[in-house]
């Protein structure tokens, strides 16, 4: 499913380019819900960018899916990251003009996987299997943390995309909706969903099938369950 | 149903109300300033084409002696003339609610055969019966008179006599009475006999057939009909041929409809500036949101139609609302400039065309200035959009050399460091107010280097009052009674003639007329641009004014030129070119025109007053008129130079005065400039903001430095608006010289301007960053914090 061969990436500063991730290998097959850990600035968000195809590699290779998304346009990466791959930030980051199930519905208009009649219906679906079709019709500013991050769940569900990438998503919750929405993320991948978690939470460990430590940007070390 | 993201567009534009109506009122002012441009020159052309062709303007008319019936029958039967028609002007006075006015009469040989120059009766009877007078609609104003009226009508020192106002018409040929100070009537030849005045019809208007014909071929129509005048002992004493198919101030008109719509278009740049001003900050707040929808599939594309869709319904509301106000002021600026002309636009229509452009450039405007913000806006990449954190500022020039500056309050500091943190915005923000700033002061310049002009005019004839005898007489004779009035400190009797050049090909020039003072005048001393003024011994010698020497480049200092004069041709050297105002104007000696004319004698005088002030002067020409009267010498009439002088400036004043109405345009739409670059400055800055408020910063110092940043890029647009001014005072005077008259351009702006526009920059920066700064004032500061 995912393959990074040989990835390194390199940031310009101004003391001197800085290596986020240094010649890392890895690959990760489907169904898999895999968790990425590691201190701050060991490399996990510039992994998590370069599967994501929102980032490209200084070198080596990134391949989801049959895709080599490091060597696709930015026009064609983008329409790949609509249909490819779903996103879950750690601030939600949902657009605050649109209501749940708007934004849950965006991502099949920008892609146009589903007629236009269909997404709504396919919206509030998604937002029932999170538990929050009650909140299909309210502003996100008007939703509790947890809330906020089930809808930003179902959105990034919306195309069925292959892979569910989550940048640290309980890193802004409570412990008690961050434990609910781990497993959440956990049921998906038992029930066939891809997911690659970048994640600070010990609890997470426990629901993975791998845990890939990242330290200086290098992987020093991968467990499985 | 709409899709999410068209919801999104719309929301998005719900929520930024500000900036919303900001952008609208951007694009609004530039279509407002270009449109109403627009509609009035349609306008204009319209009417002015529709209705003075429907006039029938006269091709040509000569003035000969005594025009009778059986001529008119020979000239009509012309081949090359459509028709012809005769009459008489006559010069009167009239006594009014506004007192003494000078008239010009008009009467015809049929009013009810009028067609050559048709006039449009507009109100009460038409035509003219005996013993009742109708005013030329552009006269009724100035004149102050009703139809039903009694109208105190005099010629010369005759008697006078009680005219009822009977009816009000139009005549499109005439320069509207109200600007030249004339009150234009008509009347039958009849009620001049009443008056005492010549009746028997002089001028002879012609219709050429072939209207198409240029003014050469008119012009060599005209010879012929003057021959057939003369074959029957008339003597032709003018030919006057105008431009065809064009009014006397179309010329004038269109050169200042085309420089207003130059500024109309200015506006509309300027505003497309602040546009992309708003664009660009309104990507700027949105980036993490780009950021966002990038990151869960959206094209570039997609993400580019959806910000260039909001500048295009933008667009279609400022069109919306522009469009009806530019149709508004256009129609009302329409009619004021067809009053310069005399026409009339009731029952005109703002062409359809016309409005369908304002709503294809309305609506396009924005999605322009908007195309290359928003298309870089959605190429940023996605981590570079999620991780935006606002305006940021690296220690560069600005901020290095302003540390530097201890004594400085550290509010004022931040004020100075904050005008220069966006300084692209600040760029084109300095941008719209110095055009501004540079197109009023190069108004105000040209009015100075009119009133200059005016001045100079005016210093080169130094006498208070000129007086036209109803007869010629001897000059020294006239000059004896003149001088012994109480209060004239000098006169001097001039002869005046009208001439026409006959060129080397045969063909003949416009008529002019030729003043002449004695050959050694202390009361003509006109600058000499050429060659030098007329001296006793010479013989034949003319001078010319610079507007005569453009029209008839042949008559170069040096050159010995043919001229008709009072029907016979005589040989003239000309001797020098004089800068004397925007008329055609020659001078030659008394000594050598009053024999050629008037058999030695004058019929005018020019007199210099030993006292000065408007009542002495009004006084005086009372003096002269009862003491010339008892020396049995009338006077026809008599008119003070300043009243003279208030008709010239009233013409070229007005022409300034619209230039100088743009820049309000132009400060308009820079005041809307700063006043977004200052919310958007409050916007991108409301953590700044927070943090202060924070930390202690009392409202009173949250609005300072809104309003000192301000204050800072006004005062900035105010230096650059001083040298900007100098090429706009060329390119103003350049631009009117060519409509007017010649005007010395002054560079440096008087210090009164250059206070004037600081207060109005000032007044500008003050009202633009009010709301921003009551908006700063406001923000809560748990809300600040939390803003991203």
């Amino acid at each position: 499913m995912i393959v990074l061969d040989r990835v390194t990436k390199t940031y310009p500063g101004t003391a001197g380019p800085f290596t986020a991730l240094a010649d890392v290998s890895l690959s990760i097959s489907s169904a898999e819900f895999v968790v990425v850990v590691g201190q701050s600035g060991s490399g996990k968000s510039t992994l998590l960018s370069l599967l994501a195809g929102i980032d490209r590699p200084s070198s080596g290779a990134v391949q989801v899916g049959g895709t080599r998304v490091d060597a696709l346009s930015e026009r064609a990466m983008s329409e790949w990251r609509g249909m490819a791959v779903g996103i879950v930030f750690q601030f939600f980051q949902l657009l605050p003009t649109l209501t749940s199930a708007e934004n849950v519905m965006l991502p099949m208009d920008f892609a146009r996987t589903w007629p236009s009649r269909e997404r709504r219906d396919r919206a509030m679906s998604l937002l029932a299997r999170l538990g929050v079709a009650d909140q299909a019709d309210k502003l996100p500013s008007t939703l509790s943390g947890g809330q906020q991050q089930r809808v930003a769940v179902a959105r990034a569900l919306a195309n069925a995309p292959s892979v569910l990438l989550a940048d640290e998503p309980t890193g802004n919750l409570d412990s008690k909706t961050a434990q609910s929405m781990l497993e959440l993320l956990g049921s998906l991948a038992q029930e066939g969903q891809t997911v690659v978690m970048v994640t600070h939470e010990r609890d997470a460990q426990r629901l993975a099938s791998r845990t890939i430590q990242l330290a200086d940007g290098r992987v020093v070390s991968e467990t499985h369950a | 149903m709409l899709s999410p993201r068209w919801r999104k567009v719309l929301r998005d534009v719900w929520l930024h109300k500000a900036r919303t109506v900001l952008v609208v009122a951007a694009i609004a002012v530039g279509i407002v300033g270009a449109g109403a441009v627009l509609d009035t020159w349609s306008l204009v052309r319209r009417v002015t084409t529709a209705e003075f062709d429907a006039s029938l303007p006269a091709s040509a008319t000569l003035l000969t002696d005594s025009i009778d019936q059986a001529l008119l029958v020979r000239v009509r039967a012309m081949p090359a003339l459509a028709d012809a028609q005769a009459r008489r002007t006559v010069t009167a006075s009239v006594r009014t609610r506004n007192g003494s006015q000078a008239a010009m009469l008009f009467a015809t040989d049929d009013f009810a055969r009028n067609r050559v120059g048709v006039l449009k009766p507009e109100q009460g009877e038409w035509p003219p019966r005996d013993g009742s007078i109708v005013i030329e609609s552009s006269s009724v104003e100035y004149s102050a008179v009703q139809l039903g009226d009694s109208l105190s009508t005099q010629f010369g020192d005759r008697d006078a006599a009680a005219l009822r106002v009977s009816g009000i018409t139009r005549d499109v040929g005439l320069a509207p009475g109200w600007m030249e100070h004339i009150v234009y009537a008509f009347v039958t030849q009849a009620t001049l006999r009443q008056l005492g005045a010549p009746a028997s019809l002089n001028e002879l208007q012609i219709l050429v057939k072939n209207r198409s014909m240029n003014r050469e071929a008119v012009r060599r129509v005209a010879a012929d009909v003057k021959s057939l005048v003369e074959s029957t002992g008339r003597a032709v004493s003018d030919v006057a041929v105008p431009e065809p198919g064009r009014h006397v101030h179309a010329a004038q008109i269109g050169s200042l409809l085309f420089t207003q719509g130059a500024f109309g278009v200015l506006a509309l740049l300027l505003s497309g500036i602040l546009v992309v001003n708003l664009i660009s900050a309104m990507l700027a707040g949105q980036l993490r949101e780009i950021g966002i929808m990038k990151a869960i599939g959206a094209r570039p594309a997609q993400i580019a139609a959806m910000y260039l869709a909001v500048a295009l319904v933008l667009g279609l509301v400022a069109s919306a609302i522009a469009i009806p106000i530019a149709a508004v002021i256009g129609r009302w600026y329409a009619q004021f400039t067809a009053d310069l002309l005399n026409f009339d636009i009731s029952g005109f229509a703002i062409p359809s065309s016309v409005i369908l452009l304002q709503l294809g450039v309305g609506a396009l405007l924005p999605v322009v200035a908007a195309t290359i913000p928003v298309v870089k806006g959605s190429r940023i990449g996605v981590n570079d959009a999620l991780r935006d954190l606002g305006i940021s500022f690296t220690a560069g020039t600005s901020g290095a050399w302003l540390s530097k500056t201890g004594s400085i309050a550290r509010p004022f500091l931040l004020s100075l460091r904050n005008a220069f943190r966006r300084r692209q915005r600040m760029a084109l923000t300095l941008v719209t107010l110095s055009t501004g700033g540079a197109v009023y002061l190069g108004a105000v310049n040209l009015r100075a280097a009119i009133v200059a002009s005016v001045d100079m005019l005016f210093a080169v004839q130094p006498f208070d009052m000129s007086v036209r005898l109803a007869e010629p007489h001897a000059p020294d004779s006239v000059e004896a009674v003149v001088r012994g009035v109480a209060g004239v400190a000098r006169a001097e009797a001039w002869a005046g003639a009208r001439a026409i050049l006959r060129r080397n090909d045969g063909s003949v020039g416009d008529a002019f007329p030729i003043a002449a003072p004695p050959a050694a005048t202390t009361l003509l001393v006109p600058r000499i641009v050429d060659g030098r003024w007329m001296l006793p011994s010479d013989t034949n010698a003319l001078v010319v004014n610079r507007r005569l020497l453009s029209e008839e480049p042949t008559m170069m200092v040096g050159s010995r030129v043919t001229l008709l004069i009072a029907g016979m041709a005589s040989e003239w050297t000309v001797v020098g070119a004089v800068e004397t105002g925007p008329s055609l104007a020659a001078y030659a000696a008394r000594e050598t025109i009053a024999p050629m004319v008037g058999s030695g004698r004058v019929s005018a005088v020019v007199v210099s007053g030993s006292v000065n002030g408007a009542a002495a002067d009004f006084e005086l020409l009372q003096r002269l008129r009862s003491s010339l009267a008892d020396a049995g010498f009338p006077i026809q009439s008599g008119q003070l130079m300043t009243q003279q002088r208030s008709v010239i400036e009233d013409h070229l004043l007005m022409v300034a005065g619209f230039l100088g109405s743009m820049s309000l345009l132009m400060i308009v739409v820079g005041g809307l400039g700063l006043a977004s670059t200052m919310s958007l400055a409050v916007l991108e800055r409301t953590r700044e903001i927070g943090v202060m408020r924070a930390i202690g910063a009392r409202h009173r110092s949250i609005v300072a430095i809104v309003q000192i940043e301000g204050l800072v890029i006004a005062l900035l647009s105010w230096l650059v608006a001083l040298p900007l001014s100098l090429p706009m005072s060329v390119i103003l005077g350049r631009a009117f010289g060519r409509v007017m008259l010649e005007v010395p351009v002054i560079l440096v702006p008087e210090t009164s301007g250059v206070l004037v526009w600081l207060a109005v920059v000032v007044g500008v920066s003050v009202v633009a960053c009010a709301w921003p700064a009551f908006r700063a004032m406001r923000v809560p500061v748990a809300r600040a914090l939390a803003y991203e």
